[in-house]
């Protein structure tokens, strides 16, 4: 399906929005990536993304989305990952759900490289996905914990541009940070 | 870029420049939430570009928000004291995170109980005096509290220590001192006289006699009356009068504190700054002097030297002239360059004078400070174990309520019931401060909710400090109905147990069968079986009630951490037992 064009005239818009209502099923919203490529899903997965859920609460929403930030690839991932959390299972309640959702989530994100990881987060911030954000920002943390500047600079291949004396000057200043 | 290239670390030569600095201000922050202060100083010294993104204040207060001892509006309004949110992530996480929570010692037998908490750019530590609560019940009263130590954070950060005590005309006295090491999973926080050193060392046979050579001996390891006496001496040297404890803040109560906690931070600054004379001074004078210590060589050339004897505790006058007479013969040997002075060859701790000497050598003066450790103890039913010859205040280990330890935590409550109604001839009652927790039992067959009793505001102890009241078998549900009218309370649960009763003398209280009742709000009640006894409990959360409570002078100071003699009384307040 392709995406449907706004036009000018308003009245013309409503009747396309009509259509496309009819022809779809009830309660699935159309979301096309920059690059043209369209995916369609539940409201409920939608509502993932805040800035949906705001323009369905604003009535604004029509059935479908243009998302002009993302590619078609990243959105994919994003979509793929919001369907398995459209409901968050409760930890104390049901621990063998959870523990089955965190193994599945850390395959998702074993098979991804670095770039893309970063392409995800920048998506999830424009599309307000707290979730998949904290989730890709806690994997890029784990990239920088316990790690040395050295290895730091390796891994996000960073020149370091310090003089051996600004260098020491601020590792005096944080010393502190080293202790226990 | 000519590096070589790992495989799967970067696609494309777009993504050159660093992928991190490509992220909006607001995602660098939730990756912050994530990494240890370490990890930001690690990715500062990376790169010029890096290092403005991370070691920036937007960052360092995430890293202060994570630690979790301070709500984010406490941590703006105390900004304007600190540096940089960096310096204050440096306190609290160093200073305030270890210490918060609930410290006790074994004497006096009512309890001895001292919560330490976030006062303003301080962590402070008040006691709570046993005491009554009157017919408003808990919630109501203004519980009575004497402040122990504050450990203020100074604009750049640094930790300074200051012990409450009165001096011998009962004026209220702040005595400045240092704090020389708190570990993060700290357990015993102990009160110390440690040596300092301004003069240079001249030449080498200085070094050779000062004892230099070898390793100093630590405060802990000299016998108790010589740190009895050091103690002393520091505190009543050092001691400086509070103008008006009354009208002093330590912590907020109320929304318009803020003058009266900048004031009496001011004036803590300018003590430690300059001692004595800081009424005189700003705080951005110059120091002349070092203040707040005792020169080794001025206090004992005189032989004039003076202890104040009421300061000092239930202890032997004859053991302080000892004492003095061995200092003054060390001193002299030391004055008089005698070739007999390395002897340092004996590594038996008794309480030959060498040894003070040997603490004593490693400095020209000594003041007060604070050192927080973690030591291995054991415990009984959640009570540590003590060494009562330590001035020092030990952690109680309590917990937040979980999934299957609901009544885990601090609780208060009074004996009778309906909770609150008091007698005529009895207005006013007992207040009871309990830890609860979960443990196995001996055989490990089943769990018992414990009730340890850390403070009681009766007369006369009946029990030990840190006993169990009950000890309730929390898995094995009971059938028993609450044997009074019920006040309107809808009961929930009840339980079997066994509360404290007559046993074999003070030190090993008997036990005779209760009952634990639950209700839906949170109450909780055991009673007695065979006398009906109530004795009805309640969540206390101390800061709420320090913040509505009064402040009472402290004791002298040495006491006024850590009371070492045996008591059964209130000697904290005996002149005042109601609230």
């Amino acid at each position: 399906m392709s995406s449907s064009k706004k036009s000018s005239d308003g009245k013309s818009s409503e009747i396309e929005e009509a259509v496309a209502s009819l022809t779809m099923p009830f309660n699935k919203i159309l979301l096309t990536s920059s690059d043209g490529e369209s995916f369609e899903i539940d409201e409920a997965v939608a509502r993932k993304f805040q800035i949906i859920a705001h323009m369905i609460e604003d009535d604004c929403a029509g059935k479908a989305i243009p998302i002009d930030n993302v590619t078609g690839d990243i959105l994919s991932k994003i979509i793929e990952y919001a369907k398995k959390h459209v409901v968050e299972p409760d930890e104390d309640e049901d621990e063998e759900a959870k523990k089955k959702l965190d193994s599945w989530d850390a395959k998702f994100v074993e098979k991804l490289d670095l770039e893309t990881i970063f392409k995800i987060i920048l998506a999830a911030n424009y599309l307000n996905f707290e979730g998949l954000l904290g989730f890709a920002s806690q994997t890029v943390a784990d990239y920088i914990k316990d790690k040395t500047p050295e290895e730091v600079r390796e891994i996000f291949n960073i020149e370091n541009d310090f003089t051996p004396e600004e260098e020491e000057a601020i590792r005096k200043e944080n010393a502190w940070t080293f202790n226990g | 870029m000519n590096q070589m290239r790992k495989n799967g670390d970067l696609g494309s030569e777009s993504f050159g420049a660093c992928l991190l600095l490509s992220l909006p201000e607001d995602v660098i922050a939730v990756i912050a939430r994530f990494v240890s202060p370490r990890d930001i100083c690690n990715l500062s010294l990376c790169c010029k570009s890096l290092c403005e993104v991370f070691d920036s204040e937007r960052i360092w207060l995430v890293q202060c928000e994570v630690v979790k001892v301070l709500s984010l509006s406490e941590m703006i309004q105390w900004r304007i004291g600190i540096s940089s949110y960096k310096a204050f992530c440096r306190f609290l996480g160093e200073v305030m995170k270890p210490l918060v929570g609930v410290w006790v010692h074994q004497n006096p037998e009512l309890g001895n109980v001292v919560y330490v908490m976030p006062g303003f750019l301080s962590v402070v530590g008040c006691r709570i005096i046993p005491q009554e609560v009157g017919p408003l019940g808990i919630e109501e009263a203004r519980v009575m509290w004497s402040p122990v130590f504050e450990i203020i954070c100074g604009f750049d950060g640094s930790a300074k220590f200051f012990l409450h005590g009165r001096d011998g005309k009962l004026h209220c006295c702040l005595h400045p001192g240092f704090v020389m090491g708190i570990e993060k999973s700290c357990n015993v926080l102990l009160l110390e006289v440690e040596t300092r050193r301004e003069k240079e060392l001249c030449s080498e046979i200085e070094t050779v006699l000062l004892g230099e050579t070898g390793v100093q001996l630590p405060f802990r390891k000299l016998p108790f009356s010589y740190r009895r006496n050091l103690l002393h001496i520091v505190t009543s040297t050092v001691g400086i009068p509070v103008p008006d404890l009354s009208s002093e803040r330590l912590f907020p109560t109320s929304k318009d504190d803020e003058a009266v906690l900048s004031e009496h931070r001011t004036m803590l600054l300018k003590m430690h700054k300059f001692g004595g004379d800081w009424n005189h001074m700003n705080l951005e004078d110059e120091c002349i002097n070092i203040p707040n210590q005792v020169d080794i060589n001025e206090s004992w050339k005189h032989l004039g030297f003076e202890v104040d004897n009421r300061n000092m505790d239930a202890g032997n006058q004859t053991q302080r002239k000892t004492f003095s007479r061995y200092f003054r013969s060390g001193i002299k040997h030391i004055l008089g360059r005698s070739s007999s002075l390395k002897n340092t060859s004996s590594s038996r701790s008794d309480t030959r004078p060498w040894n003070l000497q040997k603490f004593l050598n490693f400095g020209d003066s000594i003041g007060l400070s604070l050192k927080a450790s973690n030591i291995k103890l054991s415990s009984y039913q959640g009570w540590p174990n003590m060494d009562e010859t330590r001035y020092a205040l030990y952690k109680l280990p309590i917990k937040n309520p979980i999934a299957n330890e609901e009544y885990a935590g601090l609780w208060g409550g009074t004996f009778g019931w309906p909770p609150g109604k008091c007698t005529e001839d009895k207005p006013g009652k007992a207040l009871f401060l309990l830890m609860l927790s979960y443990e196995e039992s001996q055989d490990g067959t089943e769990r018992l909710l414990i009730g340890t009793k850390i403070l009681e505001g009766t007369h006369y102890a009946m029990h030990p400090n840190g006993s169990a009241m009950f000890v309730i078998k929390i898995d094995s549900p009971s059938f028993e109905l609450f044997p009074f009218d019920t006040n309107g309370e809808d009961f929930e649960h009840s339980y079997a147990g066994e509360g404290t009763a007559k046993g074999y003398g003070f030190r090993y209280p008997g036990y005779k069968p209760g009952t634990l009742f639950v209700t839906s709000k949170g109450l909780l009640m055991f009673v007695w079986k065979a006398t009906k006894v109530v004795l009805t409990l309640q969540r206390l959360d101390l800061g709420e009630l320090l913040r509505k409570g009064v402040c009472v002078s402290p004791l002298p100071p040495c006491l006024n951490f850590a009371y070492l003699t045996k008591s059964h009384t209130n000697v904290f307040a005996p002149e005042r037992r109601r609230s």
